[in-house]
């Protein structure tokens, strides 16, 4: 009995082995399978990441660059710096700012027309300042082509007469005008509609859009004071000009501005040496 | 008193770098101040531009009236070029406004100071007959010297000390006029 006990219990006990060996094998076997299963998983979820961080550095890489290049353009442009703000512009293209090629273009023509007009050759030149003037959506290129086309109409004015003259002198005149009514703030655009109005001998006008380019800042020191010496230019004629009643009342607002910007009197600005 | 010190320490310094070259001294040291004054943030761009003011197709394009101003209104210029303003030669008064209005219009600090001992006797015929060989020579000088290093950075230090001394507060001609006066007087205990 109680062999046959024991053999019951052994063979029960065999089998019971068995099955557990069975069962740590299918143990082992799906843990091993599991774990080389997370194990890929893991390696290609992180190359998946690297890719996507290669991808997104590179993106951002290039529109660093495409940044970095646009704004060393920018701050040539500004400086006048003509060549090289061409140069980063294109290189802005290239690392994918889309107006950089434009931009570049814009410059070139600029430059182009600046050696054409060294060379004499005044007529394409002129041609490429009034298209730049047109076209251009950058300020200092705007304001450099208003400036040449203006100063190549005045030029051109001095040498006619009479009715050419005027006619001459109201062309060019639109043309500013047209500056200021796209970009009223800009103050360089009004000091050129002042000169233009002073070659009219239009002092009030002259006047108002000398005021306003003041006011509104005006781009470098020397026509800053080129400006105040209009401003000065026009008081002297309208004290000539205006009736007595219309001088009282202009003179009045005039002693008001010179107060606000420190003259030393209505015929000396700040920077001026007293005579 | 503090000023003057700088300014000695300076002209010896420019006297190391620049020994044959007195005579850009004052335009040198007078432009520096006057942009530093400015705080322009470009102040060693206008230094080294030689551009001088106001661009010369602006100032052709003047209107005969504002040309005419220019010389009627300026006691000093009025009585030299009387008849010049009375015959109405525009030739020679707007060859003399193109030379003149940088200077005593604008008040260019660079040829202002250039041409500093003509405008005190108000030689300004002078100034118009040797404008350009001037204003070449100069632009030449500084040329050949802008690469060396230590110019620039003595520059510097310069338009530095003179604002720590609150120059801002002073009025351009009158720190132009002290300048001058440091300057002349040590040129002449030098050569004492």
């Amino acid at each position: 009995m109680s062999k046959g006990f024991f053999s019951k219990i052994k063979m029960a006990g065999v089998q019971c082995n068995y099955r557990t060996s069975g069962l740590i094998i299918l143990f082992f076997i799906s843990l091993f399978s599991s774990s080389a299963c997370v194990s890929h998983l893991k390696k290609a979820k992180f190359h998946y990441a690297q890719g996507q961080e290669h991808s997104r550095r590179y993106h951002t890489e290039k529109s660093i660059s495409s940044q970095g290049y646009m704004l060393k353009g920018m701050a040539e442009l500004n400086l006048e710096f003509w060549k090289e703000a061409e140069e980063s512009f294109r290189n802005a293209h290239s690392y994918g700012f889309e107006e950089g090629e434009e931009w570049a273009q814009q410059l070139s023509l600029l430059g182009l027309a600046s050696s054409m007009e060294a060379l004499g050759i005044e007529d394409s030149s002129f041609r490429i300042y009034g298209y730049l003037l047109d076209k251009s959506k950058l300020k200092p290129v705007t304001i450099v082509a208003a400036q040449k086309y203006t100063d190549a109409m005045l030029r051109k004015a001095l040498h006619l007469d009479g009715k050419e003259r005027k006619k001459q002198l109201s062309s060019v005149l639109k043309e500013v005008q047209k500056l200021s009514d796209k970009d009223l703030s800009c103050g360089f655009y009004h000091y050129l509609q002042s000169q233009v109005y002073s070659h009219l001998a239009d002092y009030r006008k002259s006047f108002e859009g000398a005021l306003m380019g003041k006011e509104l800042g005006l781009p470098t020191e020397e026509i800053l004071r080129d400006n105040d010496l209009q401003i000065i230019f026009c008081y002297q004629n309208l004290k000539e000009e205006l009736s007595s009643e219309e001088w009282e009342e202009f003179r009045a607002r005039y002693s008001e501005w010179i107060k606000k910007w420190k003259w030393k009197g209505p015929e000396t600005p700040d920077w001026k040496k007293e005579r | 008193m503090g000023s003057a010190f700088i300014l000695y320490s300076r002209i010896s310094f420019l006297s190391k770098v620049f020994p044959l070259k007195t005579y850009l001294y004052f335009p040198l040291l007078n432009a520096t101040l006057f942009w530093a004054i400015r705080k322009a943030q470009e102040w060693k761009e206008e230094i080294f531009s030689w551009k001088v003011w106001l661009d010369p197709d602006r100032i052709e394009t003047k209107p005969d009236e504002f040309v005419l101003n220019f010389f009627e209104n300026h006691t000093g210029l009025n009585r030299i070029y009387e008849s010049e303003i009375r015959e109405r030669d525009w030739a020679a008064l707007r060859e003399a406004f193109a030379r003149l209005y940088p200077i005593l219009g604008l008040g260019d600090p660079f040829l202002s100071a250039l041409f500093h001992e003509e405008i005190e006797s108000e030689n300004y015929r002078k100034i118009v007959s040797g404008f350009e060989e001037r204003v070449n020579q100069a632009e030449k000088d500084i040329e050949t010297l802008e690469g060396q290093s230590g110019l620039l950075k003595g520059l510097k230090t310069f338009a530095d000390q003179m604002l720590s001394l609150n120059l801002d507060l002073i009025s351009q001609d009158k720190v132009q006029t002290v300048l001058a006066g440091l300057i002349k007087k040590h040129f002449e205990e030098k050569d004492e």
